[in-house]
């Protein structure tokens, strides 16, 4: 019977339409707030969906313990941890197996964009907070640190942006929820690229998908990401936008007085 | 002149034009490396940065805190990559943690780290921060902005490259005030104005007593 009621799960209707109304190609709605955490160097706050991610950078500064340091570059220490509430059932806190391989990843994407061999001897720290999850945390995760990054002050090639393709219930799909994400046939394949030479710096796959299935997942993949890199661009140029709009305000009511 | 804003990756321009700080070359096009201000009509291509740590230069003056003590000297912390070092030989004064200094820059290595000379204890006082790459706004064109700043509040002010404001005596709310808005509104135009008028409306136009001829620097204990 259970069995039986699995298969009427339709994660693509006719209308193009799947289980939470998005279509094929539409992205969870994004947020991202830049310069949240004060005694950083830089961070940012991202909402993906039901995603909620706190990023902060600390650094270039002195690599402790000295034998991590390299005196060819910088080394970025990454951390990905998620908090014990972030998942419908507790999570222990101990940084475990996917947490460690996540760091990796991802510290190796940004370390691509970054400009890491202009200050050897020292360590950029990233940490990555993800306070509620729902798939596709790990692409979140790295939108929200390339932000930091740039609020930061760090010299970048490009900013770091992606999304997650996949599949499921036979359809190629963007930004799989948790729901897609456990469909009998699901693939997901978290991507994040530069967006402006379209380098690909992060790719994993677990599933199953034919060669033309991939091209037009592949496809999907890099427009998506332009999505989020206007989302990125526009979280940036808000902070300083907005303070130009009060200096205006200010002069005008300086005007006025006068 | 019209300035615009870019983020990290974004085109600045697509002639071909001397490059200037913080931008960089791919396929021929120039591009920024970091969140700042870019003038279109500039020879140079160049971003003025809005984010980032202070690079240690030669010759700048910087203020420095003593965090450590060791045999023959002091560990100090300069905000920036690396904590630096003087030694005892160069002192006359007796340091402790805790003290402010200030120092030139008197060499910089390829790793960033720094060798420090001419070094003076500061008498008092207090510290404020401010972003490293803002500190040009702060000082102004010749230091037109530093000026209206001091003569607004009345303090005895000094400006390490490295975003430290050493500041004692006077209206020290109101340079408090004056910083935050330069961090604020550094990428605004006509700032030397604005903060004119900003102190004007908080002092109401009252000047305040010139500087006293206070002990900016001293001697041991405070």
């Amino acid at each position: 019977m259970g069995k039986k009621k699995e298969e009427q799960i339709i994660y693509v209707d006719s209308k193009g339409k799947r289980l939470d109304g998005r279509k094929v190609d539409e992205l969870r709605p994004i947020k991202i707030t830049a310069g949240v955490i004060p005694r950083a160097d830089g961070s940012a706050y991202l909402e993906w969906g039901q995603n909620k991610v706190f990023a902060a950078v600390y650094g270039p500064r002195e690599c402790l313990p000295k034998h991590t340091a390299s005196p060819y570059k910088a080394v970025i220490k990454f951390v990905y941890r998620m908090a014990a509430f972030s998942v419908p059932d507790r999570k222990n806190p101990k940084p475990g197996r996917r947490e460690v391989e996540i760091s990796k990843v991802c510290g190796e994407a940004l370390e691509r964009a970054i400009f890491v061999e202009k200050f050897p001897n020292t360590s950029i720290d990233v940490t990555v907070e993800i306070v509620d999850s729902n798939a596709g945390s790990r692409i979140a995760a790295l939108t929200a640190a390339s932000v930091a990054l740039a609020d930061a002050g760090i010299p970048m090639r490009d900013m770091v942006c992606g999304t997650s393709v996949g599949k499921a219930g036979g359809k190629i799909i963007v930004d799989l929820d948790k729901d897609e994400e456990d469909a009998s046939d699901a693939v997901d394949i978290p991507i994040a690229m530069l967006p402006n030479s379209k380098e690909v710096v992060l790719l994993q796959l677990d599933g199953v998908l034919t060669r033309k299935e991939w091209d037009e997942a592949y496809k999907m993949a890099e427009v998506s990401a332009m999505k989020v890199y206007e989302v990125q661009k526009q979280a940036l140029k808000a902070k300083y936008i907005n303070g130009e709009a009060d200096a205006n305000k200010a002069e005008k009511k300086g005007v006025e007085e006068k | 002149m019209t300035k615009r804003l870019v983020i990290p990756g974004e085109l600045v321009t697509e002639e071909r034009k001397k490059l200037g700080s913080h931008v960089f070359v791919r396929e021929g096009k120039i591009y920024s490396d970091s969140i700042g201000l870019v003038n279109d009509e500039a020879d140079f291509a160049s971003v003025v940065p809005l984010e980032g740590k202070y690079a240690p230069q030669m010759n700048d003056v910087i203020i420095g805190v003593i965090t450590s003590e060791r045999f023959a000297g002091y560990g100090v912390d300069i905000n920036s990559f690396y904590p630096s070092f003087v030694s005892k030989k160069e002192l006359r004064e007796v340091l402790k943690p805790g003290s402010i200094i200030s120092a030139k820059i008197m060499k910089v290595n390829e790793f960033n780290e720094v060798e420090l000379g001419s070094i003076r204890l500061f008498f008092g006082g207090e510290i404020m921060p401010v972003t490293p790459v803002k500190v040009p706004r702060l000082i102004g064109k010749e230091g037109s902005m530093l000026n209206i700043i001091k003569g607004g509040t009345g303090s005895n002010i000094i400006v390490g490259r490295n975003g430290r404001v050493w500041a004692k005596g006077g209206n020290l709310d109101l340079l408090r005030k004056s910083i935050e808005k330069v961090e604020r509104e550094a990428h605004v135009d006509h700032l030397t104005d604005r903060m004119a008028e900003f102190i004007q409306s908080q002092t109401g136009g009252k000047k305040p007593e010139a500087p006293r001829g206070e002990e900016m620097f001293g001697e041991g204990e405070q």
